[in-house]
């Protein structure tokens, strides 16, 4: 029965994954069988159906943003592990001269106009830390209704998570972190491949400020103050953008 | 990992993120899902880049997604192998809830997407790879990890199976 032999060939021959001897003694079969010819046909509607209806789908821009915030995350982290270290072994002594005599008078600009205490340094060396593998995130989810919720029970705030990926800022996720020796919540956001570590913690001053930006060793800090709450952006990304985030942030709550 | 490795990741493995995304939406049937899996797999593929001997960086990708995507089925028992057709109608398909689905939301587009929605695993990931991804039966071998006549036979039993899916279909409506 010659139809046993070409019926098994009859989707490589559709799929042209025949070689051009195969293909031919398929088609000469195909033009005096017509059962065979009929499930050739068959088949052929079959595929046309699947090629014409079945969509390709677009990776969405917050996967995208996702997976090149990880990667700045485990990539970039043994640059930016070995950096602070280098850098200590000859300013160390030297700034921490600069602190001592600076620190008071520091302080002092600090609560006269009434601005968040930033403690850059230890902000600065726990978004280093955030980026080595596996630290950034413990809850990874571009949904702001599945961040919020997991620090309950977590941290003693509730930080507001703002979903402000219209404007280019998509959720990564979120972490608990010490910083000033208690938990706090981070929220991370990216800005294409780079990172944005919210920290918050609570604050005895009660009135608002607008967000107020600094820098320090190239990184970029927003600071702002609303409903009780401190809020401190941390990035590598540059300074007008990082207040355009902050900005967003502040205005979405 | 230096930068360079980074850089070469970005340009070789990146631009199939579209793929990536297209066969976990199809294996995994939910937007949600499939983009936690695509992330899973891109930081796998990027964990084992070390491993990439430079062949084709789209098969050693959907490999990835493929076998995260079969493991998150395993683990959420989710996998709705067994379902007959009937039921599917009230799943929601992959395709469905999107946005330009929805303006094109053919009846006929519906009626496939159910249909392959309703069809196991092994047979829909083969159909995937062939029609929607247009792979060579070559390619679909290294991603699914079998011999080239599995890929074939499997592929052959997977179009009869959706033909007949469809015309139970047509006769319901």
């Amino acid at each position: 029965m010659p139809c046993d032999q070409f019926r098994d060939s009859l989707d490589a021959r559709l799929d042209g994954e025949l070689t051009p001897d195969e293909a031919r003694d398929v088609d000469q079969h195909l033009a005096t069988c017509p059962t065979c010819a009929a499930d050739y046909a068959r088949l052929s509607a079959t595929h046309q159906l699947l090629s014409e209806n079945l969509m390709r789908y677009r990776a969405p821009d917050v996967l995208k943003a996702r997976i090149r915030g990880a990667l700045v995350d485990t990539g970039d982290a043994g640059a930016l592990r070995v950096m602070p270290q280098r850098r200590s072994t000859w300013w160390r002594s030297l700034a921490a001269g600069i602190v001592i005599a600076g620190a008071s008078s520091a302080l002092t600009v600090a609560a006269m106009r009434g601005r968040p205490d930033a403690a850059p340094d230890e902000l600065l060396s726990s978004h280093l830390r955030s980026l080595q593998p596996g630290h950034l995130t413990d809850v990874v989810s571009t949904n702001q209704h599945n961040v919020k919720p997991w620090f309950n029970g977590r941290v003693d705030v509730s930080p507001a998570v703002p979903n402000i990926d219209s404007l280019g800022f998509p959720l990564v996720g979120g972490r608990t972190d010490y910083v000033r020796g208690r938990a706090v919540p981070v929220i991370v956001y990216a800005r294409r491949q780079h990172l944005i570590n919210v920290y918050v913690w609570p604050t005895s001053d009660d009135t608002p400020s607008a967000p107020h930006p600094s820098s320090r060793n190239g990184y970029h800090f927003v600071t702002w103050r609303a409903a009780g709450l401190e809020y401190h952006a941390v990035s590598d990304l540059n300074a007008a953008e990082l207040d355009t985030f902050a900005e967003s942030f502040a205005r979405a709550r | 990992m230096n930068q360079s490795d980074v850089a070469r990741f970005e340009r070789v493995v990146l631009p199939h993120l579209d793929d990536a995304y297209t066969l976990a939406r199809y294996l995994l049937r939910d937007e949600h899902d499939a983009q936690d899996v695509v992330q899973e797999a891109a930081l796998r593929a990027y964990r084992y880049f070390g491993g990439y001997s430079g062949g084709d960086a789209r098969s050693w990708l959907l490999a990835i997604v493929r076998n995260c995507s079969l493991t998150w089925l395993d683990r959420r028992k989710t996998d709705q192998r067994l379902v007959p057709f009937a039921d599917v109608e009230g799943l929601e398909i992959a395709g469905g809830r999107d946005a330009d689905a929805m303006a094109i939301e053919s009846s006929e587009r519906r009626r496939v997407e159910r249909a392959i929605a309703a069809l196991p695993v092994e047979f829909r990931e083969v159909l995937v790879l062939r029609e929607v991804e247009d792979m060579s039966y070559r390619e679909i071998s290294d991603v699914v990890g079998v011999p080239v006549g599995t890929v074939m036979s499997r592929l052959s039993r997977a179009r009869k199976r959706l033909a007949a899916l469809l015309v139970d279909a047509r006769e319901a409506s």
